[in-house]
């Protein structure tokens, strides 16, 4: 097909993306908007690949992490943000992350010794592995994971998940060396490692300072969830205090729920909107009945009559300080008393370094590092995790791993450390109301949760998975910011206006030199002024190198014409509705004998060019299918139906009768969607009939 | 303001020819949807399903687009293009076809548009005849409502007595643009203008078919003045 | 130049009838002939219409000439539909010397409410121009400006529209025609007599006659039709409605029994100067409506 324009097109719109902010907040820069939108598709397999491929463990972020994604998703400039996490998960389960096997070559040389397995570790050691050198992990404890093992408790992330990673890891041929304390890094590079990756995490949790600290029933939290997670059961009495608003002091109250104490109370010293743990934890703790107390803090601790007498202050919130955060001050004369059987402290974790490690600390005894190499003071010795930053997020772990891995990898290769090159633009800004009015506003769809009871009983995870229909749902309500359309050959376009004018958004809009421009921050991507352009002019961005329709038809008009089923018939069908519909869906997975699918991610790009194309090469029959009103986008059905009156009186002109041309709704709420297929395809049959007839007639 | 013509007439247009080289316009003809690079895509589809399903398939068909039809520099490029076909089907107004026609003297050049108009777009898709080039605008007069195009009979001293609801008699949806004009005028309080009388246009400004000069005949010599 | 007869009778302060005979489509003029025969001595003026509703028919110089061979008062309707300047002067020129002086000028209907819908409509000329044009001849020079051998004469008609939705154009136009020469008016088809009344109230000011259009229908069916695609025509509810009334078959009598009523009622009350009757296609019938309406006698 001589159609070096098209070409062109199809050339220019690889690889043009807009970073979305979803992708920037996130640690690991996954390409969030890229996996969302396979889920929307229903493709969970490629979803979790393209997660696979920016995350070296999707299962474990599936449970815990903290979503900075969603915090940046625009959408909630609309309605609210899209549940990525919870996604991800689904696509995690559905996609059988679990079954995936991993295997890697050894091409290198270079020993590397990776110290502590907590995440940043554990990633670490992934990638290295990856790049072919031999990796070992010491371990101080029994088990590995670190903060994942010791410190999250497994109703937020089970045991199971952490076994299956390492044993990936084994698998690939990272050696473990467990129940290994490190104490000496030289004793290390005599051992011919020739680099070191020291994450140690933050484990030490930090004092109170006040008088009866060293009362007994007074643990620290980082101690109390190990042993949780160890399976210990330590007794906690019947009135349990935790001090502290991090995700440690949640997770411990949490714990001390689950373990039987009647009642638990977290001692906070400034008030939840500064509480520094995560909105979703501080709901859930509080649904399982833990009790707060905000703006109090203990002064002092007696163990008397075999309980702790806690003497409290109330608290007031004065001036910032230097972090930003309103420093709490006692109020005078505010004391009261309170009685507990157990105190646990969870206002902060550092890191613990050994003084024969020789290496610079800093401020709260994290390890100083070179941010671009991640090099501490020693060489060849690098840091990262929470080691480094103190306690910080599991994903911020993994992206520190993986940095270190690769910069490690720089080091070894003696190349020129260089800081990261820019990334590529990235897109932010405001939605416009008028844009945003014309959004259909979708209620988020939460992940089902099991009950506060069944949750209180036992450590069973919290939160369920979606099912098929609401993953799809919850998923294309993205806004796909980043891949949307842009004026690709400014000297074809002759300011007809069309875009502007057709454009359900409103969008484009002339500036002031006359030059019509698509602001990338507003365009929703829903291609109809891709496809109505009479230039030819725009393009919708797309990061990933995805089969255009046309290659699709070539495809599907290749396999029907070797089939050599009758009558031919194309159907051109969104693949966004098309997954779990049902109507549609039987046809997809059996393939009807005669009927081709292919198809295409919205109808609305589908161009006149592509259904003559079809009867061109033999197709008896056409049909769209598509989601009717219920497409994520506005007015595509329209335009749908703008382009089918075309070809259908240009087929009458051809001599072929219009009705070969049929529209169905895959989400038709009368009448039977396969029926109607299926007198479709009857009557295309019909007409194939007469016209042999007729040629039998004619001759 | 073009249409693209019916497929069946094109057929017939280009049927003596075997390789055809469909050849779109990117400015007015992409402005009105009638021969932009979406048309000419759209034509070719459609021509070459057509042939599919009648049994003589002579044709071949190539496609291209140039900026503009009415200039002979962007023809240029056409220049090795035209050595591979027998025929030009051009989707460019009725000044394109000619202006290829004059570039490449031994190529049959084809009409695939009727022009017709110079008209506005009222919204997406709906286009209203505005002007007729007769080159003796009267706009002034009439309050910026053109009589020569919106009123059927182009009548100067309008209107006639066919008026009704303010509409045409020849054609019911149509306002009558003497009625318009009236409004109008008196909105600008300058009925007076439609109270004065119009002499019989002059139909020959300058003689068909018409030419503008805008260089002036100039000797630079080596004298002042 | 002597003034036509019409003009005699303009100029007097009787009450004029005038009526109007469409031609044949076609070359057979014998049913023409009879109607003008019929109506010759009855009426002060005949119209013959030209191309009526852009339907193409036997010429109205032909039928004049007809009209003047049986010895009637023949009225020319010119419409600048179909002839550019040049013909429109000649056919004047040849009217004038075959003592058809009285010339009724109009625009004329849209090419596409007739017959021949592809027809190239010419409109080199309105109603206006070709008014003063007509008069400019009358000076001797034609109007590219050259001198004439013999200058015409002629009493000069148009139409005007009183029962218009937006009158106020219509009385720009009237008054231009006035301005352009025009001595006599036939009105479009009157149905109420007060836009009449108020018409005649601003058109009086001018020494010009008015003679009301009176249309004879002959069924509701008509006027509705008329209505929807008739140019110029506006029939009243009201008369719908009594046409409506009648049973089957005797609708041309309440058509003729309504025209009557019109045409007493104005020559009582002095509303206008006259009537111009307007049955085309019905011609045989207006002896009766004149008869009826008595005591108006046509002057012989």
């Amino acid at each position: 097909m001589d159609n070096y324009q098209a070409s062109r097109m199809r050339e220019a719109s690889r690889g043009r993306g807009l970073i979305p902010p979803c992708q920037v907040a996130c640690p690991l820069h996954m390409e969030i908007g890229e996996y969302v939108d396979l889920v929307a598709q229903g493709k969970v397999l490629e979803a979790l690949q393209v997660i696979r491929d920016g995350n070296p463990f999707p299962s474990i972020c599936a449970y815990v992490c903290t979503h900075p994604c969603e915090d940046a998703c625009r959408r909630s400039q609309v309605d609210k943000p899209i549940a990525i996490r919870a996604l991800k998960r689904f696509a995690v389960e559905f996609g059988g992350d679990r079954m995936i096997q991993l295997e890697a070559e050894t091409t290198q040389s270079e020993k590397v010794a990776v110290v502590g397995s907590g995440p940043a570790g554990l990633a670490c050691a992934y990638y290295l592995r990856k790049l072919g050198y031999p990796v070992t992990i010491f371990e101080a404890y029994s088990e590995l994971g670190g903060m994942l093992r010791v410190g999250i408790p497994q109703y937020r992330l089970p045991r199971e998940v952490v076994d299956t990673e390492v044993q990936r890891l084994i698998h690939m041929g990272v050696e473990i060396k467990a129940n290994t304390r490190v104490i000496s890094l030289d004793l290390l590079f005599d051992m011919s490692y020739k680099a070191v990756f020291i994450t140690v995490g933050a484990h030490q949790s930090l004092r109170m300072g006040i008088e009866g600290e060293e009362s007994p029933g007074v643990i620290d939290g980082a101690t109390f969830l190990r042993e949780v997670n160890l399976g210990l059961k330590p007794s906690l009495g019947e009135r349990v205090a935790v001090v502290g608003g991090g995700n440690v002091a949640m997770d411990a109250a949490r714990a001390a729920v689950r373990l039987g104490t009647s009642k638990v109370s977290i001692l906070y010293r400034r008030s939840r909107a500064e509480m520094p743990a995560g909105p979703d934890e501080i709901e859930q703790a509080l649904e399982e009945g833990v009790e707060t107390m905000f703006l109090v803090a203990p002064t002092k601790m007696k163990r008397e009559n075999g309980r702790l007498s806690v003497t409290c202050v109330r608290m007031e919130l004065g001036e910032p300080d230097a972090g930003g955060r309103r420093r709490p001050v006692p109020i005078k004369d505010s004391e009261f008393n309170r009685e507990f059987d157990t105190l646990i402290t969870a206002i902060g974790q550092a890191p613990q370094i050994s003084e024969d490690f020789r290496l610079r600390l800093g401020r709260g005894s994290t390890i100083q590092v070179d941010p671009v190499t991640l090099i501490t003071n020693r060489t060849g010795v690098f840091a990262g995790g929470d080691a480094v930053t103190g306690p910080a997020t599991v994903t911020q772990a993994l992206a520190s791993g993986r940095q270190a891995a690769f910069r490690i990898d720089d080091y070894l290769r003696h190349r020129y450390p260089l800081a990261d090159k820019e990334a590529e633009e990235t897109l932010s800004g405001e939605l416009l109301p008028e844009t945003i009015e014309m959004i259909r506003k979708i209620e988020r769809l939460e992940p089902p949760l099991l009950s506060p009871e069944a949750r209180a009983k036992e450590f069973k995870s919290v939160e369920l998975i979606y099912n098929w229909e609401a993953a799809v749902a919850e998923a294309r309500r993205c806004l796909r910011c980043g891949m949307g359309a842009e004026i690709l050959f400014q000297d074809k376009c002759a300011t007809c206006l069309t875009c502007l004018r057709i454009c359900p958004y409103h969008v484009p809009y002339l500036d002031e030199r006359g030059t019509i421009q698509i602001p990338a921050d507003q365009c929703q991507a829903c291609g109809i002024c891709v496809t109505e352009c009479p230039a030819r002019a725009i393009v919708l961005r797309k990061p990933y190198d995805r089969r255009h329709i046309d290659e699709e038809l070539e495809h599907a008009l290749k396999s029907a014409a070797a089939s050599k089923s009758k009558p031919l018939i194309i159907g051109f069908c969104c693949q966004y509705g098309l997954f779990g519909t049902g109507a549609l869906a039987s046809l997809w997975r059996e393939g009807k004998a005669g009927i081709w699918i292919v198809p295409v991610l919205c109808v609305a790009n589908l161009e006149e060019g592509h259904v003559l194309r079809a009867f061109e090469m033999g197709a008896e029959g056409v049909f769209i299918a598509g989601c009717g009103e219920q497409c994520s986008r506005e007015n595509t059905a329209f335009w749908v139906l703008q382009r089918v009156e075309r070809i259908r009186r240009a087929l009458s002109q051809i001599g072929l009768e219009p009705e070969r041309l049929q529209t169905f709704n895959l989400h038709a709420t009368e009448g039977d969607t396969a029926e109607a297929l299926d007198n479709f395809t009857e009557r295309i049959g019909g007409l194939c009939l007469a016209s042999v007839i007729r040629q039998e007639v004619k001759s | 303001m073009a249409e693209q013509k019916p497929l069946e007439e094109i057929r017939r247009i280009i049927a003596p020819y075997e390789r055809v080289l469909l050849l779109g316009c990117g400015t007015c003809m992409t402005v009105c949807g009638a021969g932009g690079e979406r048309e000419v895509s759209f034509l070719n589809s459609a021509l070459r399903v057509a042939q599919a399903k009648s049994s003589d398939g002579i044709h071949s068909f190539s496609e291209y687009t140039v900026k503009r039809q009415c200039d002979f520099e962007f023809l240029d490029m056409l220049v090795d293009k035209v050595n591979e076909v027998d025929a030009i089907l051009s989707l460019g107004c009725g000044i394109g076809v000619q202006v290829v026609a004059e570039r490449f003297p031994d190529m049959p050049v084809l009409p695939g548009v009727n022009t017709s108009f110079m008209g506005m777009a009222k919204e997406w898709g709906v286009w209203d005849e505005r002007c007729a080039a007769c080159g003796d605008c009267r706009l002034a007069e009439t309050a910026g409502i053109c009589p020569i195009t919106r009123c059927t009979k182009g009548i100067l001293n309008g209107p006639c007595a066919g008026t009704k609801n303010g509409k045409c008699e020849a054609n019911k949806d149509m306002d009558c643009a003497w009625i318009l004009i009236y409004k109008r005028l008196e909105r600008l309080q300058q009925l007076d203008k439609m109270r004065r009388y119009y002499p019989p246009r002059n139909f020959r400004v300058i003689p068909r078919p018409r030419r503008i000069v805008m260089k002036a005949d100039v000797e630079p010599g080596e004298d002042n003045g | 130049m002597a003034n036509s007869l019409f003009k005699e009778k303009l100029n007097s302060d009787g009450f004029l009838v005038t009526t109007e005979i469409g031609p044949p489509k076609g070359a057979d003029v014998s049913e023409m002939v009879h109607h003008i025969d019929l109506l010759k001595d009855k009426v002060d003026a005949i119209n013959i219409t030209d191309h009526q509703s852009s339907v193409m028919r036997f010429p109205s110089l032909g039928g004049c000439l007809l009209v003047k061979e049986r010895g009637g008062e023949p009225i020319i309707q010119i419409t600048c539909r179909d002839r550019n300047r040049l013909a429109l002067q000649a056919d004047l020129l040849l009217a004038y010397s075959r003592d058809i002086k009285n010339v009724l000028c109009l625009t004329g209907d849209s090419v596409d409410v007739g017959d021949h819908k592809e027809a190239k409509p010419v409109f080199d000329l309105d109603s206006v121009q070709l008014l003063k044009m007509a008069r400019e001849m009358e000076s001797g020079k034609d109007i590219g400006g050259n001198e004439l051998k013999g200058a015409p004469q002629f009493c000069l008609g148009a139409s005007v529209h009183p029962e218009a939705d937006f009158i106020e154009p219509q009385l720009i136009k009237f008054e231009k025609k006035v301005v352009a020469g025009a001595q006599f008016f036939q009105t479009q088809g009157i149905f109420d007599l007060e836009s009449l009344r108020r018409f005649m109230q601003y058109a009086s000011q001018f020494n010009v006659k008015i003679l009301a259009g009176i249309i004879v229908l002959a069924s509701a069916r008509m006027a509705r039709y008329m209505n929807d695609n008739v140019p110029g025509i506006i029939v009243s509810q009201a008369i719908i409605d009594e046409l409506a009334g009648v049973e089957k078959g005797k609708g041309l009598q309440k058509g003729i029994e309504i025209a009557a009523r019109f045409i007493k009622t104005i020559r009582e009350e002095n509303l206008c100067h006259g009537v111009h009757i307007m049955a085309v296609g019905n011609e045989g019938i207006v002896p009766d409506i004149l008869e009826a309406a008595q005591p108006v006698s046509a002057h012989r």
